[in-house]
């Protein structure tokens, strides 16, 4: 991460700026949405998530430290991702999940945790009318920053 | 299958409020399938999204709409190799989507 860091501080204009957005490191709450009704499902909390967002930080920081960018402006917003139903959150997850396979990290604590999360919304969801959504709210780290 | 994802548009302002994109050389890295760079590429004057993922390239060129053809180019590449091919000092504004990880 240091490393691209240093690359794109070599790739932008002296003049020019980076912005950075990445989630930050903690678990994101999942919502069943009925109207004004909101149900909370659980928390989903993908370790390997958790840790690379917090291997972002941690990668700015030093970049920052090291003099290579000051932050100029920075801020947060939640980026909420909606669903009608369990099978596509099912199928959103497995496709990011499936990342960490293709990385070569251990998924298996991941997978059983979202399956268990996708279960216990399903069960929410059964008792729920038609129009329900299913939303997962993340919270977003958004920088901006100069080179020096 | 229809997934939203930030229909309340606080990315796009958060993206808004950080740059300028009128007239600007932009590099994203990490573009996916695009959702981030349609936020802001009718401002920029050229666009050079980059991802690993060909699935996602695909995606992205397969929604790209004509009137952004002319400057907006997606490329499947990893950002190591992109960097290792490019010039110094040649964007105004680099976006690290959802990626620095």
């Amino acid at each position: 991460m240091v490393h691209a860091l240093e690359e794109i501080h070599r790739l932008v204009k002296p003049t020019g700026i980076l912005i950075d957005i990445h989630p930050v490191a903690e678990p994101s709450p999942i919502e069943i949405h009925q109207g004004e009704k909101i149900e909370p499902v659980g928390d989903l909390s993908i370790r390997q998530w958790c840790s690379d967002y917090q291997h972002a930080d941690e990668a700015l920081t030093e970049i920052k430290q090291r003099g290579l960018f000051m932050v100029e402006r920075e801020g947060m917003f939640n980026s909420l991702t909606y669903y009608d139903s369990v099978a596509e959150m099912r199928a959103d997850w497995k496709a990011a999940i499936d990342k960490f396979a293709r990385d070569a990290q251990p998924i298996d604590e991941s997978v059983s945790h979202a399956e268990a999360m996708a279960a216990r919304a399903e069960e929410l969801m059964q008792t729920a009318a038609s129009g329900t959504e299913l939303i997962v709210r993340e919270r977003v780290h958004v920088s901006r920053l100069k080179p020096i | 299958m229809v997934i939203r994802t930030d229909p309340e548009n606080n990315e796009t302002r958060a993206l808004f409020d950080m740059a300028n994109f009128s007239g600007q050389h932009v590099l994203e890295i990490g573009c996916g399938d695009g959702r981030v760079t349609w936020l802001y590429a009718d401002k920029a004057a050229y666009v050079t999204a980059i991802d690993p993922s060909d699935k996602l390239i695909a995606l992205a060129r397969q929604d790209l709409p004509n009137r952004l053809q002319d400057h907006v180019e997606f490329q499947n590449n990893t950002f190591e190799d992109f960097a290792a091919a490019s010039k110094s000092s040649a964007f105004d504004i680099v976006i690290l989507s959802w990626s620095l990880c």
